[in-house]
């Protein structure tokens, strides 16, 4: 198709970009860490009270480095006319969308690949057999992240405090999202498995689709010169 | 505070705020349409000068 | 162009007497008519304030959707300026449903604040509209501002039912709505004279939520009109 061929040039171009240069990721990486240890030393994580906050805490350092993420996330196109060429070019617009969103994805999946298991170390958390289940809880509300994240990173690209606007115009509409990560990795980690955490599961993929098919729709009218 | 105190509080509050808000569009809107008159004058004056 | 307003001026001065009516009307109804609720007391007459705000903020915010949506598709001032509108309306209305809840909630539940899933709701609703409020303001060119605005309207109102389930799943310690039972009639429920005064403040709060709009919208169109014969006269 050709939206997906779209799509895998200008994510393979983004990705070449910070490879050469890996200020996102590692800024990112670095933010994300960080946050473990001031979260650590602002709730005076005892080993009995982490359990029931890891979930909370370590979504939420996801929630900040992803937002740190976003901001940069057209940096590159802002320079030198790259955004207008971009749009001149006959590239279907819901090609520039998704190749954004999963380029940002994959900068969020490289960071969480690490921090997750280094909370676990950190805090000395005990299930680890639950782990698969709660990191893909993580990747499917990282999904919801990258796509709300980009729509608005694109709506807000002409703003002034732009820094400051995207987080506000996000975390509200970010809500289910939050609130189903966490509820859902809370309820794998108290029952051991997946059961009573599925409809959570669901709102969450839910969230995904409809905000993945919204954004490709929609990104013709988002993005203009 | 009674009950009636609570209602007369919710009342009170909710009023003044639609009357508060109502008044600021009427004045909004006067300086607007003033505004608007006085471009509609100065621009008709300017065509006719022109022709 | 001169007589369009004419009319336009006389039929919103109809809609504003009827709106006026209608609050007096609501407000005779609501403190004076209608009975003290068996539990709640006088208290529960904040209601008949409480349930027509949230109603026409949720309509609000349904317009701000319907004139985005058609403000990407047609690229027509009017609608831009219908959205705009009803947000700030949808503002203020939503802002005085939290404020008439919570004043309502010290004396049932004694305390100002609580987490439960409509206040909750209603706290983000708010959120969403300031976003869009200053997502507007903070553009600086008007057309981008227009259509970034209408987006974020467009996400915003398909998110709501998304962000309903979630906090409804999350919270539920609010009480059930009284009236709209599955398993009773609603009169059953209620007495007939508190439902009539539900009834017209509903009606009062519409007619006077639209007579707001239509003078706002009204500003909006000056406002652009202004707009364009400033950008022409400077060309």
């Amino acid at each position: 198709m050709r939206l997906l061929t779209q799509t895998f040039l200008l994510l393979k171009k983004d990705l070449l970009l910070e490879l050469r240069r890996r200020e996102s990721l590692m800024t990112m990486f670095f933010f994300g860490t960080l946050l473990l240890f001031v979260f650590h030393f602002s709730f005076d994580l005892v080993p009995d009270r982490v359990a029931e906050m890891a979930p909370a805490l370590l979504w939420l350092a996801f929630l900040f480095t992803g937002t740190l993420g976003l901001a940069q996330l057209f940096e590159a196109e802002r320079n030198n006319h790259c955004l207008e060429a971009l749009l001149l070019s006959p590239m279907d617009r819901g090609a520039l969308f998704l190749a954004k969103t999963a380029f940002n994805f994959i900068l969020m999946f490289l960071v969480e690949i690490v921090v997750f298991p280094l909370f676990w170390i950190l805090f000395n958390l005990r299930p680890w057999d639950v782990i698969p289940y709660l990191f893909l809880v993580t990747l499917v509300g990282t999904v919801g992240f990258c796509v709300l994240g980009t729509l608005l990173s694109a709506v807000t690209l002409k703003a002034r405090a732009r820094e400051l606007l995207l987080p506000l115009v996000l975390f509200p509409l970010m809500i289910p999202v939050i609130l189903g990560t966490i509820r859902c990795m809370e309820t794998i980690l108290r029952t051991g498995e997946l059961g009573d955490a599925l409809p959570w599961l669901r709102l969450l993929i839910g969230f995904d689709v409809i905000f993945l098919t919204v954004g490709v729709l929609i990104f013709d009218w988002v993005i203009e010169v | 505070m009674g009950a009636w105190g609570f209602v007369f509080l919710a009342y009170g509050i909710v009023w003044c705020a639609i009357l508060i808000y109502w008044l600021t569009l009427k004045r909004r809107l006067r300086r607007a349409e003033t505004e608007l008159a006085q471009l509609r004058a100065s621009q008709e004056s300017q065509k006719n000068v022109q022709t | 162009m001169a007589e369009i307003s004419k009319t336009s001026v006389k039929s919103k001065g109809y809609l504003g007497a009827l709106a006026l009516i209608g609050v007096l009307l609501g407000l005779y109804w609501g403190l004076l008519h209608a009975p003290p609720d068996a539990y709640q007391g006088e208290v529960q007459r904040i209601m008949y304030l409480h349930i027509p705000s949230i109603l026409t903020a949720y309509l609000s915010f349904f317009l701000v959707f319907v004139g985005s949506c058609l403000y990407l598709w047609k690229r027509e001032k009017r609608d831009d300026i219908l959205a705009y509108s009803a947000a700030e309306i949808g503002v203020l209305f939503t802002a005085l449903t939290i404020i008439e809840g919570s004043i309502w909630g010290k004396p049932t539940w004694g305390v100002w604040w609580t987490w439960d899933a409509r206040l909750t709701l209603t706290a983000i609703l708010l959120l969403i509209f300031a976003g869009y409020l200053m997502l507007r303001s903070l553009t600086e060119d008007e057309n981008r501002a227009a259509s970034a605005a209408a987006v974020l309207g467009i996400i915003g109102f398909l998110d709501i039912p998304l962000i309903h389930m979630s906090v409804y799943w999350w919270r539920t310690l609010h009480q059930p709505p009284s009236i709209l039972r599955p398993d009773k009639a609603p009169w059953d429920n209620v007495h007939p004279a508190m439902l009539t005064a539900l009834a017209i403040n509903f009606v009062a709060f519409v007619l006077l939520y639209f007579y707001l709009l239509s003078r706002r919208f009204r500003l909006g169109e000056i406002s652009e009109e202004i707009k364009a014969r400033l950008l022409n006269r400077d060309h």
